[in-house]
């Protein structure tokens, strides 16, 4: 039956995500991005409450949360997939950059589940339920490959129970912080995709360092970083799935599936900066034009933010559909690129015209209004990473004209 | 809990009707268009079919479906041609009226008729807009009361199935300081002396569907045909309107399906510079665009009428999927030509129909500006002002 309710868990978790956002996340949020980094005791806090907020990217049985999170229906069916992207709306509502800077395995999560052994999930995913503050990180971008995976030139070469890695990542989230990385390298590159290998990358191989921290656009208080490897010595057992489940093409589709489930949580986060932005202008013309501004300037400023207010609805809708497929075990790929690619967009046009309805003060850093100029700032990437949005409409596209064999 | 999945009775109902729509429809819509309406067996086969009385209640012998179902038939019906749901009988916009301003007894009464087995030419329509704004706030359409009854005079223009339907729900000026808070709705059945039809309207799109103009001098209409429901008879109205957003927003969905498809394989056969054309970016994009687009539209309209059905508040949830699916259905229909290039402007291909009916299809519900003063209000959390959000003969006055 059509329905569009959330259920009981996903209501509380809605709300307790928000109250936390809003009281914890948002008052340090300006502080953040001015430091380019978060407080150490606010991360030792989050912490402590990381189960409530990696939503699913832990299985139950390596100590996470597992897919329960959002509980069950009626039916037996899941609904992990839309749980998260509810949640992250939430946390991103208060701030992006600390949603990509809480402790937990990050993007690295889904290829260790899709992908590794269950000796590999064990180890992996144990890192995490230690002491102190831990991260994973997700290593597939180089200088010279972005959206075209496929390209990557840093190369793998077997050496007894060892592999010697060779080459430069680039734009790691978290990638200097991380306890391991999932990082992509290719056994011969004229191989293409077939030649792709996937390893956990942990901290302190030999070889194996930080090169440059990134200064960004927006995002400030997350960390970016350059990894470099120079003859690292990643042990035999680190590779992903293991040697054999590299005879058919699941390395670089264990790649790509990582984003069939990620994209429309991405979405769901743009669309959180997208709504925080269209709320705090919604607010400003509460106050400022309704009752004292003659009724034609009001109409058009309200048109407008009707306008905003659909489209990031809109995106939310698509966001809930993939996230419903996902939760399903429906095959997801196109719907999560739509996601994916409007709600960037939404997000943007969101800040964009959140600015204007404030006026000069909206695109003062200094003004009443310096959140809008930090969402500004943040949204723009979430049409770039994971996927630009020309890259979405590629994939897209694809299964749209799926009668064009060659395409 | 979330489900993007119909029920399995409304999967039944929507492939009847989709199956309808391929067969029958679709190849015959030129016909409908040049003849400017739908021949006798069809609109006999809709009416047995059940699509022009889903939602009409069971006390008045009607299904009784939500409106989670009608959008579902309506996608579909407009998906075979989108002139279909305007031209065929039914109760129409009299429906969502009646089912907002009238009593019990008059839902029955007024609504029970087009149920009937053989009531398959039976129309109803909805006399809301007028050529010219009043003087004054208000419409310039009167009613007066008289011993015999109301007496109504004045001029509707813009009514679709206005001189062809059985019955008329007419709105006209009770109280005229009142402005808008003012209405009446009287309903007029066709053979009552005092309101005679002007000459049809000839209309950029939807040409099956009748436009016509009503004069009224001097048709007097007793007491009981006063829908007399509600007390504020301009709210009922909004809501009346938000109904009629919907249905039109379920056409506006299913016309950029099909706009979508049709183009999609075009796209997938025409060659040029030796591939399909579909394999240049500028154009997959766009494909790719229209998807995201027609996709969220259908939510947002499942979604509105989900709250509807629900008895929930679904006013600003209504116009946001309304504005949306406007503006989708214009976007949609004008890549379809855009794509086909040259082709797309000559008749052989039904996409121009498309895009002239997308911009009629947009003009039969209040307009996008006017669901975004509604959303706004919603968002802002202030009172509607009916003067602003009202399809208004001087804001810009609508099919009705």
């Amino acid at each position: 039956m059509i329905d569009f309710e959330l259920n009981e868990t996903q209501q509380q978790i809605k709300s307790f995500v928000h109250m936390f956002a809003e009281q914890m996340v948002r008052p340090i949020s300006l502080v953040a991005d001015r430091d380019h980094g978060l407080p150490p005791e606010f991360l030792a806090r989050v912490n402590e409450m990381r189960n409530a907020f990696t939503m699913g990217a832990i299985p139950k049985e390596y100590g996470g949360e597992g897919d329960g999170a959002g509980g069950k229906d009626k039916k037996g069916g899941r609904s992990a997939n839309l749980t998260a992207a509810i949640g992250s709306e939430e946390m991103c509502w208060g701030d992006a950059a600390v949603v990509l800077t809480l402790p937990g395995p990050g993007l690295g999560g889904p290829p260790v589940r899709s992908m590794g052994t269950p000796e590999q999930q064990e180890r992996f995913f144990g890192v995490f339920q230690k002491p102190g503050l831990h991260w994973g990180a997700y290593g597939l971008t180089e200088p010279g490959a972005g959206s075209d995976v496929a390209a990557i030139r840093t190369t793998c070469v077997k050496d007894g129970d060892h592999w010697i890695l060779n080459g430069t990542k680039c734009f790691i989230t978290n990638g200097a912080r991380a306890d391991w990385v999932v990082i992509f390298a290719t056994v011969d590159a004229a191989q293409g995709r077939a030649g792709h290998r996937a390893f956990v990358v942990e901290k302190g191989t030999p070889g194996f360092r930080i090169g440059k921290i990134e200064e960004k656009m927006g995002l400030r208080a997350s960390e970016t970083a350059e990894l470099v490897l120079e003859d690292a010595r990643v042990p035999a057992a680190n590779l992903l799935g293991g040697e054999d489940s590299y005879r058919t093409k699941e390395g670089f589709m264990g790649a790509m599936k990582t984003f069939d489930s990620t994209r429309p949580l991405v979405g769901a986060m743009a669309i959180g900066i997208g709504r925080a932005a269209y709320e705090h202008a919604r607010d400003f013309v509460k106050e400022h034009y309704l009752l004292s501004r003659p009724v034609p300037r009001y109409r058009a400023i309200a048109e407008r933010l009707a306008r905003i207010a659909r489209r990031l609805d809109a995106a939310r809708l698509l966001v809930w559909r993939a996230a419903w497929m996902a939760d399903r075990g429906l095959a997801n790929a196109k719907e999560a690129s739509m996601a994916k690619a409007y709600a960037g967009q939404a997000a943007i046009f969101a800040c964009i015209e959140a600015i204007e309805v404030c006026g000069a003060p909206g695109a003062a850093a200094g003004s009443d209004h310096a959140f809008l100029d930090k969402w500004f700032r943040d949204i723009k990437v979430f049409d770039i990473f994971e996927g630009t949005g020309q890259i979405q409409r590629i994939v897209i596209s694809k299964r749209i004209l799926s009668g064009l064999k060659s395409f | 809990m979330v489900s993007f999945e119909p029920s399995e009775d409304q999967q039944l109902i929507q492939s009847t009707v989709r199956s309808y729509a391929e067969k029958v429809l679709r190849p015959r819509l030129r016909d409908f268009e040049r003849a400017r309406c739908l021949p006798d067996e069809v609109m006999q086969a809709l009416h047995e079919m059940g699509v022009t009385t889903l939602t009409i209640p069971e006390s008045a012998g009607g299904p009784g479906l939500g409106l989670g179902t009608a959008v579902l038939a309506e996608e579909e019906l407009a998906a075979g041609d989108a002139a279909v749901p305007y031209a065929m009988g039914g109760a129409g916009s009299l429906g969502a009226v009646v089912m907002e301003l009238g009593t019990d007894e008059q839902k029955t009464r007024l609504l029970a008729p087009f149920c009937e087995p053989d009531a398959w030419k039976h129309r109803g329509a909805l006399a809301f807009s007028e050529p010219r704004p009043a003087a004054s706030p208000g419409l310039s359409t009167t009613a007066t009361r008289t011993a015999l009854g109301w007496r109504l005079d004045g001029k509707k223009s813009f009514v679709l199935n206005g001189g062809i339907a059985q019955a008329t729900v007419v709105f006209a000026q009770v109280d005229q300081p009142a402005g808008w808070e003012g209405l009446g709705a009287f309903v007029i059945e066709s053979d009552r002396p005092g309101m005679t039809a002007g000459p049809r309207m000839g209309t950029v799109g939807l040409d099956a569907a009748h436009f016509g103009e009503l004069v009224l001098e001097g048709c007097v209409v007793p007491e009981a045909n006063r829908l007399s429901g509600v007390e504020k008879v301009g709210h009922g109205l909004l809501r009346a309107f938000s109904r009629i957003s919907l249905h039109s927003a379920a056409r506006a969905v299913g016309l950029s399906r099909a706009a979508f498809d049709i183009t999609r394989e075009y796209c997938e056969t025409r060659q040029a510079f030796g591939k399909p054309i579909g394999h240049f970016q500028a154009i997959a994009f766009t494909l790719a665009d229209r998807l995201m687009d027609l996709d969220s539209a259908r939510w947002m309209l499942w979604r509105a009428a989900a709250r509807w059905d629900a008895g929930k508040d679904a006013g600003k949830q209504t116009a946001m999927a309304a504005a949306h699916a406007f503006e989708v259905a214009m976007r949609a229909a004008d890549d379809a030509v855009q794509l086909h290039g040259g082709a797309g402007f000559i008749r052989d291909v039904c996409v121009e129909k498309m895009m002239r009916d997308a911009k009629t299809i947009a003009l039969t519900a209040p307009p996008v500006a006017v669901q975004d003063a509604l959303v706004a209000d919603g968002e802002l959390g202030v009172q509607h002002d009916l003067a602003a959000v009202l399809p208004t003969p001087d804001i810009q006055p609508i099919f009705t």
